[in-house]
């Protein structure tokens, strides 16, 4: 076969692909070579010199992990010299190696222990002292223990190689070598985990979950993950329904087994004891556990009630999308079908909605590009600044590209394109950085466009003068940007929340859509667009209909329904009677809004929960609900993969997951669903979908092209009254202000998980150092922040990435902050925004308690 | 005393002769680059090297004009040339002499060396100690650059080159060859697995050739007197001259510039003035720190590639260390091994362990607390790094100690019969830990 040879690998005849290294043919053979430092995700260091072979004609023994097969090679492992061989490097690893294999938490799953019962001589020559270091907590989460260590660098090159973070490195020389970061400080990194899961010994633990298993003692169970749009596959590993710790498999799943730090270290928010275990509801101000036969009664009492009363559209339904695929469909059948409100929403309202309403309506369809088209691309133009900290694992592909593969990389946002030390940035591997003003991305797609597009089907364009006023890019730059993504081979465009979730967020999709069709870069292969999606199902809730635009497939929604945010706005006027609220929270998330007042407002509001939260706390009808670990059910990601959660544990408590309370409910309202699990609803989900569903063909795709570029196109051009644009000169004490998200957190629910709060716990305002220092601050002091309206105080961190005269606030703790700034309402698609504005930054005269704390 | 004509050493001898550009000149210096630059091509300098049989003086002894001709001719992209002057090897030290004394030569034969394999930027990597030698060589470099003979189209010809002195930081793994490239890249200064070589994957990943200071010497004098010349000095297949550093308790240690192929007997007794105070020799090591051993039986042989692999050692940094009937053989090889263990990188797991293990045993030995198979464990712990290592330092720390055991077996045995060291009282012992 083409680009096959063979070779002999003891004795038997092989073939295997060109290129393929010693080690990989071995197992076509039939036979695993010892290693340690070999890893198939890394280059090879050939450092530890176990997977030592005999390679006919070459005198010296071969290490089989550095060595590429060729055509004709008689190769040997299972000779005396090299088994002699392998004993004897085997023979150094044990010698230093600690006897402690009951206490460590590698035991049973440890390539130390697999490889020495095969390779171990039975006599030692060591009779002097071992070296030994001591224990040492590295950083909150990670133990490392040093003698256990075999020195493959694993780690380290893992965190260079896959992570950017660079966190690791050798230290010392010779028998002291051992792992750290630089000069000893404490480990200030991504927290990926993929250190602690690569180390093939027990020298690098989790924290988390020491001493809390033996790995023959778990269940695994294969799920996605709960948190981000990346969709990764994981495992949660179990004993007794408590998830102990979360692993994931090389290669497997859309994230190729990386996980971020919400991915690993994420999960006990699952056992968390503040979890509501059965149903609650609030009588006569008072609030009190209930059975579910009362609560579910006493909802269908009072939803008849008002339906009767009021007629079905006083009655509207919320869903987080990070509720399955199953639950949101069943969610819109019950209100739109049992009730019969077109008043259904879901998180997607945050910023989603744009990417998929406008990427649809050009293209047919969101299933643009695959994380195959981002690490084949040759060119990636990315949106997306913040990637490495939303979106993680997709920033991984990114890093792949660009890194691994020679893909250029344009990035253009309002980050800084230096780094922190040990933090991937993307900006800062870019090709080329465009680095914005705050909020203007728009005018630079506008500028972009300009230069592509000169017939301006869109209509007329601002001059490159105004462009350059607004946002800080002058034409040329435009001109070579837009050049170099016209004229990539494969280019990949990717947007995040910079787009979606901020001002003119659907008009800036849609131009983004007019840019890439402008350079040729979709219905190509490999060439494509990816709209970043922050919660895990976003893709998902808009499908299966938890909008209130669209039916399941897409299918568009008759006009009436009522958005997320008019809701809230119909129950303040006391339109809307009854909120039916799944996993939202609209209390906490839209601080702007007096949402509290509104929902006060309603006659009836019932919330669906892990915890009681802000929304739940107001609600008659709490339903204790169970988290993804206890269900079953699918997820759709950013990219359009359907994937399957299952379900690792018992629901905790008496909680019970969503699809099952809706069913409940329906049979309570008297129009019972009759599904006895998620596959029979996802069945029917199958046969609602559109002939099409899920892919597009590109025929498809070019003819819903042809059919858009006919119809009349407007041009929105941002006003530059815009409330983020407004203010004097950045500088000085002014800045250019952003709430968003942090990589250690995903809305409020990982704040429950320990793990993940012994990195970021509590509320900061990060600068650029540069602009702390003029103002003479010092990191973790605690300053004013004077917003539109009112004024909140907060400590100060410090980070490179931050673009200068901008402050940015991680939104997983207290959202006080935004109920200052302004809001603003997306005249198509109604997403609320409320994330940006101009604040001024001073200095609280008290001195505050600075000891321990240095400028970095 | 038979005498030899002296090539590289021969202008610092001149009396006044500081290494000035203007001194370099009046010797005739930069002849040879004018002469490649405008009269020869590429591949003529090649074959001229191949065929004088210029052998690498770095340690390995690798055919120079060989090691020219794996560099890739069409190769888009930059090539590099990295000179190494990291000597740090024990018992080594003629490259500090050439660098301080006469560093126009280098440059000249640098500069032939890029012309030949297209390199245009090319780096010295110097020990981290030689603060005078570092300081001499960038004046020179400096002053070349002003006179032409480096940076844009030099002496007219179209031909450009950059000469970088990049500083190392004291380890001695940094010379070698991989190592080095690591370090001028800014990395921890670790070897690299081989293949692929610094042929094809070199400095930054480009092809890349490393050549030691006095191979780099010897070009411009192969150009100007023609390859014939040179390869009728010497023996065999180890032709031309060479620098022995020659150091002990000899009568005149120093560096001596000789044919290939004397005896170690006459470099030893006639040049180097015979043992001092008439002490009888009891062992060599002929090429530095990484050689193994020779005893007084292999005085006759001859000091050239071939014939030193022969008996059993190599040629390597040609660093000839003497030492006399005072010396304890378990003592010297613990000496080396110490050394050894400081120096491992760390990166290659058989070197890293083994290090450790061979010089705790054998500081016990020499403490007086050996035991009897120790000598075993010595011997199979040398032969599971013997061969088995990233790079040719696992074999450079066994050599000392399989070749005193294999010569000096009695030596060992007294000190562990004795349970002491014979060669010296406890009280001294006792003050040298
Ligand atoms: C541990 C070790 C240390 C070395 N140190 C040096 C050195 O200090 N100087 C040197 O020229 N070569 C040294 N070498 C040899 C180099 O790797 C390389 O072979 C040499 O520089 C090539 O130059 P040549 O072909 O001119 O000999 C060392 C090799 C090893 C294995
Ligand atoms: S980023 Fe942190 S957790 Fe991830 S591999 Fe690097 S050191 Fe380990
Ligand atoms: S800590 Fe683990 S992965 Fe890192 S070098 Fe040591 S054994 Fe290898
Ligand atoms: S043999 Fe020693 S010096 Fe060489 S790579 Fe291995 S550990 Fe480093
Ligand atoms: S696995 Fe090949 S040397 Fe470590």
């Amino acid at each position: 076969m083409d680009g096959m040879i063979k070779l002999t690998f003891n004795g038997q005849e092989i073939e295997v692909k060109k290129g393929t290294l010693l080690i990989e043919a071995a197992k076509v053979a039939g036979a695993e070579l010892p290693h340690f430092c070999y890893h198939p995700k890394l280059k090879y260091d050939a450092n530890c010199r176990m997977c030592i072979v005999e390679i006919a004609k070459i005198p010296k023994l071969q290490t089989a992990c550095s060595t590429v097969a060729a055509e004709g090679m008689v190769v040997r492992s299972d000779i005396p010299r090299v088994q002699e061989a392998q004993n004897g490097v085997m023979a150094f690893i044990l010698g230093n190696h600690p006897l402690d294999c009951p206490e460590c938490d590698q035991g049973g799953e440890c390539q130390l222990q697999d490889f020495a019962h095969r390779h171990s001589p039975t006599v030692g020559n060591f009779g002097e002292e071992k070296r030994v270091f001591e224990k040492e907590y590295f950083g909150p989460l990670i133990e490392k223990e040093m003698n256990r260590c075999v020195s493959c660098l694993r780690c380290v090159r893992y965190c260079d190689e896959v992570i950017d973070s660079n966190a690791l490195g050798s230290i010392d020389r010779g028998s002291i070598t051992e792992i750290g970061g630089f000069s000893h400080h404490p480990l200030d990194c991504e927290f990926c985990g993929g250190c602690i899961q690569i180390c093939p010994v027990g020298a690098l633990t989790s924290r988390a979950s020491m001493y809390d298993y033996r790995t023959w003692q778990v269940k695994k169970t294969n799920t996605i993950c709960t948190y981000c749009g990346d969709g990764c596959q994981l495992s949660l590993e179990t004993i007794d329904d408590n998830v102990i710790r979360v692993s994931s498999e090389l290669g497997i799943g859309r994230n190729e087994g990386d996980l971020c730090a919400r991915g690993f270290f994420g999960y006990d928010f699952v056992n968390h004891k503040e979890r509501l275990i059965r149903p609650q509801v609030l009588q006569k101000g008072r609030r009190m556990e209930v059975t579910w036969e009362w609560a579910l009664n006493k909802a269908a009492v009072e939803l008849k009630a008002i339906k009767e009363k009021y007629g079905p559209e006083a009655i509207g339904g919320i869903i987080s999308s990070h509720c399955t695929n199953e639950e949101i469909y069943l969610f819109q059948k019950l209100m739109r079908e049992v009730i019969g409100t077109p008043h259904v929403d879901s998180g997607a309202r945050y910023g989603y909605i744009n990417a998929a309403r406008a990427l649809s309506s050009v293209f047919g369809t969101t299933r643009l590009a695959r994380y195959e088209d981002i690490v084949n691309a040759d060119l990636i133009l990315s949106f997306a600044g913040d990637m490495a900290e939303t979106n993680p694992i997709c920033a991984i592909k990114i890093k792949e590209a660009v890194r691994k593969k020679g893909a250029r990389l344009i990035a253009i946002d309002s980050y800084n394109s230096g780094r922190d030390t040990y933090k991937s940035h993307l900006p800062h591997i870019a090709h080329r950085h465009l680095e914005v003003k705050m909020g203007t991305e728009g005018w630079v797609i506008l500028g972009l466009l300009k230069v592509l597009d000169q017939k301006t089907s869109c209509g007329p364009l601002p001059s490159f003068e105004t462009i350059e006023r607004e946002s800080g890019i002058g034409e040329a730059a435009l001109r070579e940007v837009a050049g170099l993504y016209a004229g990539a081979q494969r280019g990949v465009l990717i947007l995040g929340r910079a787009i979606t979730r901020n001002q003119n967020g659907y008009q800036n999709v849609l131009n983004l859509a007019d840019l890439a069709i402008a350079a040729g870069q979709v219905g190509k292969d490999g060439a494509g667009i990816l709209a970043l999606a922050e919660e895990n199902n976003e893709l998902g809730a808009v499908e299966m209909g938890g909008v209130s635009e669209y039916l399941p497939g897409l299918i568009p929604a008759k006009a009436g329904g009522k958005t997320l945010v008019e809701m809230i706005d119909a129950a303040e006027r006391g339109e809307i009677k009854a909120l039916y609220i799944i996993g939202e929270n609209p209390v906490r998330s839209l601080p702007q809004k007096k949402v509290k007042e509104a929902f006060q407002n309603l006659h009836l509001l019932i919330c669906q929960e892990l915890f009681l939260t802000e929304t739940a706390e107001l609600s008659d009808i709490v339903f204790s609900a169970v988290s993804f670990a206890e269900k079953d059910g699918r997820y759709t990601n950013q990219e359009g993969e359907i994937q399957k959660v299952r379900k690792a544990i018992e629901p905790v408590g008496g909680s019970k997951p969503d699809w099952m309370i809706f069913s409940l409910l329906a049979d309570k309202l008297g129009s019972p669903f009759h599904y006895k699990n998620t596959d029979e609803i996802w069945k029917e989900v199958v046969l609602n979908m559109p002939p099409s569903w899920p892919a597009l063909s590109k025929g498809a795709i070019a003819s819903s092209v042809t059919s858009y570029m006919k119809r009349e196109r407007k041009i929105i051009i941002p006003s530059d009254d815009s409330p983020p644009l407004q203010g004097g000169v950045r500088g000085g004490h002014l800045f250019d202000f952003q709430v968003g998200q942090s990589l250690y957190h995903s809305g409020k629910l990982s704040t429950y998980a320990s793990g993940l709060n012994t990195i970021i716990s509590k509320e900061a305002v990060f600068i650029h150092p540069d602009d702390a220092e003029p103002l003479g601050l010092v990191e973790g002091e605690i300053v004013n922040i004077s917003l539109p309206v009112g004024a909140i105080q907060a400590p100060v961190a410090f980070s490179k990435r931050i673009s200068r005269g901008t402050l940015f606030f991680p939104e997983h703790f207290s959202l006080e902050i935004k109920k200052g700034l302004p809001l603003t309402i997306d005249p198509s698609t109604h997403v609320p925004y409320g994330d940006r504005g101009v604040v001024t930054l001073s200095k609280i005269s008290v001195a505050v308690s600075t000891k321990n704390l240095t400028i970095s | 005393m038979p005498t030899y004509e002296k090539i590289l050493l021969k202008n610092m001898e001149r009396p006044g002769y500081t290494g000035s550009l203007t001194d370099y000149g009046h010797a005739g210096g930069y002849s040879a680059l004018e002469k490649v630059l405008k009269a020869m091509s590429p591949q003529d300098v090649i074959e001229t090297i191949k065929k004088s049989g210029l052998r690498g003086r770095g340690g390995a002894g690798f055919p120079t004009g060989v090691k020219w001709s794996f560099i890739p001719k069409d190769h888009p992209g930059p090539k590099y040339l990295c000179c190494n002057a990291d000597e740090s090897e024990p018992g080594t030290f003629k490259d500090r002499q050439l660098i301080e004394n006469d560093p126009h030569a280098i440059l000249e034969g640098i500069a032939i060396a890029c012309f030949a394999i297209g390199a245009q930027t090319a780096y010295i990597y110097i020990r981290g100690e030689f603060f005078s030698g570092a300081k001499i060589l960038n004046e020179a470099i400096a002053e070349a650059y002003r006179a032409g003979f480096l940076g844009k189209n030099i002496l007219a010809s179209g031909f450009s080159l950059d000469i970088y002195l990049h500083r190392g930081a004291g380890a001695y793994i940094c010379g070698e060859e991989t190592a080095l490239l690591e370090s001028i890249e800014g990395k921890r200064g670790k070897p690299r697995s081989k293949p692929p070589f610094p042929a094809t994957h070199g400095l930054y990943q480009r092809p890349t050739v490393v050549n030691n200071v006095e191979t780099m010497m010897n070009v411009p004098h192969i150009i100007n007197r023609g390859s014939e010349w040179f390869a009728a000095i010497g023996a065999g297949k180890s032709t031309g001259t060479r620098i022995f550093s020659v150091s002990g308790p000899v009568k005149r240690p120093g560096n001596y510039e000789v044919p290939l192929g004397i005896t170690f007997r006459e470099m030893i007794y006639e040049h180097a003035g015979g043992m001092r105070s008439d002490k009888q020799l009891k062992a060599i090591i002929p090429g530095g720190a990484s050689a193994a051993f020779f005893t007084p039986d292999q005085l006759d042989v001859k000091m050239d590639f071939e014939s030193v692999a022969a008996a059993g050692s190599m040629l390597g940094s040609g660093g000839v260390t003497v030492m006399d009937e005072d010396t304890c053989m378990v003592w010297a090889a613990m000496n080396l091994l110490e050394f050894f263990h400081h120096e491992s990188c760390g990166k290659c797991t058989p070197c890293r362990e083994g290090s450790a293990w061979l010089l705790q045993i054998l500081q016990r030995i020499e403490a007086g607390e050996g035991r009897l198979d120790d000598l075993h464990a010595l011997e199979s712990l040398s032969h599971k790094i013997e061969g088995m290592t990233v790079c040719a330092f696992g074999d450079a720390e066994v050599a000392p100690i399989l070749s005193t055991i294999k010569h000096f077996r009695a030596e060992y045995e007294a000190h562990i019969e004795e349970r002491r060291c014979p060669f010296r009282s406890n009280v001294v012992l006792a003050m040298a830990h």
